[in-house]
């Protein structure tokens, strides 16, 4: 019966192997090239196979790096605290306020909207509507609220900002009301036979049972902030730097060590970040 | 003194339409301990959370301790629940589930730990403090939420079908601690139930409920020895629902007071003849069941008994009882309804 | 009347189009004749598949629509941008025949020895494409322009040389197809007084409504020029600056940032049209087609001459190093056709220039060559390849005859020496 043995002690490994092989082939095989090929030299149209430390260094030591990373990371911060604060209304609201089903499913999909067109034809409508002759400063100027039109209001941090909320509210608001919706509404009542008044249900018992939705939410949003290199192109008019898009910049001139190095560090930082807000909520009980 | 708690003329409507409490009125006196029991969908649950104020009354009057709290908040009322399934905190030790009420009072933490270690020394379970209700056993749950009810100093401490999620040994020795307590701290309990058996062996006051109604509110003994209606002798169980012997309505005759005869003896007192359908050895006694014109009839019968003059399925007997033994039952509001239903001890 | 005249230039140019279809397919076959070159004809070339990708400029497929018809053999054509053109002739060169690249791209591209030189002598018409190409002087007596001129990476001394000669040779190693010079864009309605210099583009007046394009290549030249209009920096070589000129130009373009002069950066055709159309901004760095683009929405636009003169940019077709035998024989008969005269007409109709004046000029009718060529009024409404009117009868192009705008071009599009340097100064320049 040896030969039986073996087979049940493969069967597990037979049992991984598609998915080892699809995260091998598709994941860990192109990190490592990335990490490979961050050490390569370069010139303006070849990469030159070598170990040097130059790409990490013009990455780590320069400040306009430090400034991107800085910048990058202050636009993550900000949307993720408004998102986190959009996406927890209108998931609570989802969750808790809308009883009938169908009202739940059509508003969800009111939610999704920003999805319904290509990110470029999105952002481009942006223009005629917060432009300097845009609806928003036409109706402000026409109320008479403002006598000349709000500048900032597009081609700005702003701008930038506002089109990340509009797009990443959803990552945020999808986990949480999952998670919401499987708190147990007895628990709400509990707190209210305890004597919690509305507030404090929501601090004492909601807001602490939704936190592993709130932390695959807001990992979902910084992850995607951090990467992007899009939205803060054309919604700044590309006058605001990015990590993505210092990276797409090196890609674009063939600087592909350059390149891997500035994704390498991308990398450890986004997994830093990610590790952090792991390290605050367990969200095993949601996987 | 005044009752406990005070139902006058309490509906429940809900929204759909649909009624669940039908104008049921209920007093239950001081440091009582009260089953609501019922079949699933009787009513006893919504007429609890009334009482709880955690569902709305449609109309009539909620009061306890003499005190109108039809619109109270829950807190106010001096109740305090204990959910089926218990509802703990599962982000919150022990000791802050049962500490829970006294935080969102305001109290500072040193002294509301103090007083939840004190409640949870009560149900045994200080040992625990620290740890999660994910790491405890389904009875220590239950003991935790018992100490986080009992630490708002309720009037009237509420439970909805607290033993369900009990294996039957843990749920016998729960059953005796609840009446401990009850006793000790000298306050009413209001229990809801499905079990007749939990509700015998628990009550003061014993509510059974139908449809929305309460038909029949008493002692244990007196429910047991005077069902009011079909319904309540046969979901409490051990009677004979029978047509009367005179021809007129139902009358109720305790399995345990009948006896059999053989076919040719003379009988005098009531009697209804029928056919052995199944015994059924239960040590002390045993069960004989009979099929009769009437449907089945059922004799426990005392183990000496039987074995004197032993019956197997098949034979015919007769099922005869003393006058005394038997009494007449009110109609039933859905007697139809109630007919279905089997006896629930055979059923057990 | 209004209606007539908008109506009636109309049937003629079709009946002109229908006419140069004809005489197009005759050119091609008479090509061969012209110079007493052996052409082939050969059954077989019709299962001659050549593969071509460039940017989206000249990779027309109209033109390999005409290639069928006229050569017989198959054009297949992959658009792609800038710098995927780059990144797929040095990284890829067995998935491509044909490269049409940019004169810049090639001193990149040429060292990596992807694409292999042609013959002057099978190329029919060498004598008559543009010197710009060849001597880099459209006239004897024109300056050279600085940057990436196109006659400095334009020949090789060998078949296998890697570095370009710094003289007509007989290998060449892109034979011209499309070139333009481009200036600033304005909005004439919204500027509210002349444009004439590239210091305009800074002109406090137009503070948060100025842009340029954020494409560090062709960005920093732009800046170069606004640098030299207003007298701050005189470059060596705006194609090819050296530190400090990178230093002073990005600290210059951080301060106007800094000072709100510009409204966006702009790295796509779509937005820089965009940002004009709006009235976000009212002059910047543009390119011809968004010019048109603009203008065809109704939208006044001019494509402003400047004093200084233009910022230049052409392309060509390069050979693959891996074609031989039937294969590069059918790609000499497909740039021999190129500079023939169809195709020539139908560049230069879009706006472009091409190689080959003459043979263009045949297939054009009088109002258009008067029209593209040497900047007259027109005579008749100006329509596109589209049949779309581009524009009205009476109306001249911006900048005038091929002459005056080919002839002013003060900077080639460039690739630097310092290109990595200048890349990491330009992402501060964002940044800040």
């Amino acid at each position: 019966m040896a030969g039986s043995g073996t087979a049940a002690r493969l069967l597990p490994y037979l049992q991984v192997a598609p998915l080892a092989l699809i995260l091998g082939v598709f994941l860990v095989v192109p990190i490592l090239t990335l990490v490979v090929v961050s050490f390569f030299d370069y010139d303006s149209v070849r990469i030159i196979p070598d170990f040097v430390w130059t790409n990490y260094a013009e990455v780590l030591l320069s400040a306009v790096t430090w400034r991107t990373y800085a910048k990058t990371v202050w636009f993550a911060a900000l949307v993720w605290a408004i998102t986190l604060f959009i996406g927890f209304w209108v998931a609570y609201f989802l969750a808790f306020h809308v009883r009938s089903r169908t009202v739940q499913t059509a508003l969800f999909l009111l939610c999704t909207i920003p999805f319904w067109t290509s990110n470029i034809i999105r952002m481009i409508s942006w223009v005629p509507f917060l432009g300097r002759n845009g609806l928003l400063n036409q109706a402000l100027l026409g109320l008479g609220a403002i006598d000349r039109p709000l500048e900032f209001l597009l081609f700005s941090d702003f701008a930038v900002v506002l089109a990340f909320v509009h797009l990443y509210t959803l990552f945020m608001v999808v986990p949480i009301f999952n998670t919401m919706m499987r708190i147990d509404r007895r628990l709400v009542e509990a707190a209210v036979d305890a004597g919690a008044n509305a507030w404090q249900v929501l601090t004492n018992v909601i807001i602490p049972l939704s936190k592993p939705g709130i932390a695959i939410g807001s990992i979902f949003v910084v992850v995607l902030v951090m990467g992007d290199f899009i939205t803060v192109r054309l919604m700044s008019g590309g006058q605001s730097a990015s990590v993505g898009l210092m990276i797409y910049n090196q890609i674009s001139l063939l600087q592909y060590p350059a390149a891997a190095a500035n994704a390498v560090v991308l990398l450890a930082i986004v997994l830093l970040m990610v590790g952090a807000i792991l390290r605050v909520v367990d969200i095993r009980r949601e996987l | 003194m005044p009752h406990d708690v005070e139902l006058v003329n309490v509906t429940k409507r809900y929204g759909s339409g649909a009624v669940a409490v039908k104008g049921i009125s209920l007093r239950i006196p001081a440091a009582t301990y009260c089953c609501l029991l019922g079949p699933s969908g009787c009513g006893k649950t919504s007429t609890l959370r009334m009482i709880a104020g955690h569902e709305s009354v449609s109309s009539g009057s909620v009061l306890l301790a003499g005190r109108e709290v039809t619109d109270l908040p829950p807190a106010k009322r001096g109740t305090a629940m204990m959910f089926q399934s218990y509802a703990l905190f599962p982000h919150l030790d022990c000791l802050d589930n049962v500490a829970f009420s006294l935080k969102m009072r305001g109290v500072p933490k040193a002294e509301r730990r103090a007083r939840a270690l004190h409640f949870l020394k009560l149900v045994d379970l200080e040992r625990y403090a620290s740890r999660l209700p994910a790491q405890l056993s389904g009875g220590q749950q239950q003991r935790v939420a018992l100490a986080r009810a009992l630490i708002t100093e309720p009037r009237v401490l509420l439970l909805d079908e607290p033993l369900s999620a009990l294996d039957p040994f843990l749920r016998g020795r729960m059953r005796e601690e609840l009446k401990r307590l009850q006793r000790e701290l000298g306050i009413s309990f209001v229990h809801v139930t499905h079990s007749q058996e939990e509700a015998m062996a628990l009550s003061d006051l014993v509510v059974v409920m139908e449809g929305g109604e309460i038909v029949q509110a008493a002692s244990p003994r007196d429910v047991f020895e005077r069902p009011a209606t079909a319904f309540v002798a046969r979901f409490i169980g051990g009677h004979n629902v029978l047509p009367a012997p005179a021809g007129d309505g139902t009358v109720a005759v305790r399995a345990d007071r009948c006896r059999l005869r053989p076919p040719d003896a003379e009988t005098y007192g009531p009697h209804l003849p029928g056919t052995v359908s199944a015994v059924e050895y239960q040590g002390p006694v045993v069960r004989v069941a009979l099929a009769t014109a009437a449907g089945e009839a059922v004799a426990m019968l005392p183990d000496d008994v039987f074995h004197a003059a032993p019956v197997a399925p098949g034979d015919a007997a007769v099922l005869a009882w003393s006058e005394d033994d038997m009494h007449a039952l009110a109609p039933s509001p859905s007697d139809a309804a109630a007919a279905t239903l089997t006896d629930p001890l055979a059923a057990a | 009347m209004t209606d007539d005249h908008a109506d009636r230039p109309a049937r003629p140019a079709s009946a002109t189009r229908r006419r140069l279809l004809g005489a197009a397919a005759g050119a091609a076959l008479g090509s061969g004749a012209v110079t007493g070159f052996p052409t082939l004809w050969a059954q077989n070339i019709r299962n001659v598949t050549l593969r071509q990708f460039g940017t989206g400029v000249s990779a027309l497929n109209p033109i390999a629509e005409q290639v069928k018809k006229d050569l017989g053999f198959t054009l297949s054509m992959t658009a792609l941008d800038t710098d995927a053109v780059t990144q797929r002739a040095v990284t890829q060169p067995r998935s491509y025949d044909i490269a049409d690249i940019e004169y810049f791209v090639c001193k990149k591209v040429w060292p990596a020895g992807v694409l292999q030189p042609l013959e002057v002598k099978k190329i029919a018409l060498y004598d008559k494409i543009v010197p710009i190409f060849t001597t880099g002087k459209l006239t004897p007596e024109s300056p050279i322009a600085q940057g990436t001129a196109p006659h400095t990476v334009s020949f090789v001394e060998s078949k296998g040389a890697t570095a370009f000669a710094p003289h007509p040779t007989e290998w060449m190693t892109l034979i011209p197809t499309i070139y333009n010079a481009d200036t600033l864009g304005i909005r004439p309605d919204l500027v509210g007084r002349p444009i004439r210099n590239w210091k305009d583009l800074v002109d406090p007046a137009f503070k948060g409504k100025a842009s340029i394009l954020n494409i560090p290549g062709i960005g920093i030249m732009d800046a170069a020029m606004v640098m030299e209009s207003l007298g701050t920096l005189r470059y060596g070589d705006k194609g090819n600056m050296t530190r400090a000129e990178i230093d002073r130009t990005i600290a210059f373009l951080i301060e106007q940032k800094r000072a709100g002069q510009f409204r966006a950066f702009w790295k796509t055709f779509d937005e820089s049209v965009n940002l004009m159309a709006s009235g976000e901004v009212v002059i910047q760095s543009m390119w011809s087609p968004a010019v048109t683009a603009v203008k065809t929405r109704g939208i006044p636009c001019v494509y402003q001459p400047l004093a200084e003169g233009y910022r230049a940019w052409g392309g060509g077709l390069g050979v693959a190093k891996h074609l031989s035998g039937l294969q590069l024989d059918a790609a000499y008969e497909y740039i021999n056709w190129y500079l023939s005269g169809w195709c020539g007409a139908y560049l230069n109709r879009q706006g472009y220039y091409s190689a080959v004046l003459d043979t263009a000029k045949r297939h054009m009718s009088e109002n258009e060559w008067g029209y593209w060529m040497e900047g007259k009024p027109a005579a008749a409404d100006i329509m596109g390849p589209d049949g779309k009117l581009l524009d009205k009868a009476g109306s001249v192009r911006d900048g005038g005859s091929f002459t005056d705008r080919m002839g002013k071009v003060a900077c080639w599009n460039s690739v630097m020496n310092e290109d990595r340097y200048m890349v990491q100064k330009w992402n501060e320049f964002i940044a800040a």
